[in-house]
């Protein structure tokens, strides 16, 4: 650069009138928030999973846990998550409780004490009480686990619709489990209000919560 | 720009694109997650970029970090996930395209984890390939 004269000066604009355009902006911008605050709020929140219609009220039970028998009705008055996998699973099961975590750390901190994850293995073979604790609380310090005998976890799954089966593995890993897996969420009520597939994230699962929590 | 600093930044150019595209097969984004100390396996995910005509398949992992790697596919039926070990051609890249090995599907099961997954770790990867034969890669323990 140089301090070569500019040739011409361009001409420099009216001074007030940026205010002018600010006096007819501001009003307009605020009526657009305003519209756009009533239109959501006039708006039905959009679930991120399946909603159960009616009242469904969610059937209680009773499992251990590490630290002591869990039943359901522990939790009236929270929005609980039901998650119904194994430990030994790689992929969906912990992918799932990494996304519940971000959910519920997407809440307020008023908001997570009302939240319940309650992780029920459908492995009891495998699953010890002792390794479900130690395994949710990797995911969140809230989370709890539970088990029982093969007979009291297939009667609680056959409760909650889920399905699941010993598969073939292989030599290294033994049999790998099928299991529906899907999140399911009874409301404050103690209502199944929700069933929320694989793969929904974080922020689409603190938006129902936050809205079943109101 | 001086001629000669042109002349190096040309070649170094000419290097990277060749570097990059010379290889046949070509590995990204291998990743893993934290995964609780108690769970017995983990898995890792990547994205695999076949540069070649002809189809290429992926036959076996092995690490240190795991007992035995295995590649699995996660599929979704009906709300049913069911896990499953793929068969022994293995994971298939198409000639001119990709493979992702990528979370609720194709993943390398890394059962009987030898070492603690903790975000920043970094595991060797040794990946067999049906063409290009071995190549050895770097996975990351990270979030998502």
């Amino acid at each position: 650069m140089t301090d070569t004269p500019i040739a011409e000066e361009p001409t420099p604009p009216p001074s007030r009138s940026p205010w002018r355009y600010a006096l007819v902006a501001l009003p307009l911008v605020i009526a657009g928030l305003v519209f756009w605050w009533g239109y959501n709020r006039a708006q039905p929140h959009q679930f991120s999973g399946a909603v159960i219609q009616g009242v469904s009220a969610a059937p209680d039970f009773t499992l251990s846990s590490d630290r002591g028998p869990v039943s359901l009705s522990d939790y009236e008055g929270k929005v609980v998550l039901l998650y119904f996998g194994y430990t030994f699973c790689p992929d969906v099961c912990p992918t799932t409780l990494f996304d519940v975590a971000g959910a519920v750390e997407d809440l307020s901190d008023d908001e997570a004490e009302d939240v319940q994850l309650v992780f029920v293995t459908i492995d009891p073979a495998r699953d010890t009480a002792e390794r479900l604790g130690q395994y949710v609380r990797h995911f969140d310090g809230r989370f709890v686990g539970v088990t029982g005998t093969e007979e009291e976890i297939g009667s609680v799954a056959t409760l909650y619709g889920i399905y699941y089966r010993a598969g073939e593995g292989t030599e290294a890993t033994g049999y790998l489990m099928e299991h529906t897996a899907t999140l399911l969420v009874v409301d404050r009520n103690g209502n199944l209000k929700l069933v929320i597939p694989f793969g929904v994230q974080s922020d689409a699962m603190a938006s129902d919560i936050r809205y079943m929590l109101r | 720009m001086s001629r000669p600093l042109v002349g190096i930044l040309t070649v170094l150019a000419l290097t990277a694109a060749a570097c990059g595209s010379d290889a046949d097969i070509e590995v990204s984004d291998v990743w893993g997650r934290p995964s609780p100390a108690v769970a017995t396996n983990g898995a890792f995910y990547m994205v695999i970029t076949n540069n070649a005509d002809t189809t290429d398949h992926l036959i076996s992992v092995a690490s240190d970090a795991c007992g035995v790697a295995e590649l699995h596919e996660s599929m979704m039926s009906d709300g049913v996930m069911s896990m499953s070990p793929v068969d022994a051609a293995g994971i298939e890249v198409p000639g001119g395209g990709r493979a992702a090995l990528e979370v609720g599907g194709l993943h390398v099961m890394c059962v009987d984890k030898q070492a603690d997954f903790v975000a920043g770790e970094t595991f060797d990867l040794s990946l067999e390939f049906d063409n290009a034969g071995t190549m050895v890669v770097e996975a990351e323990i990270r979030e998502g």
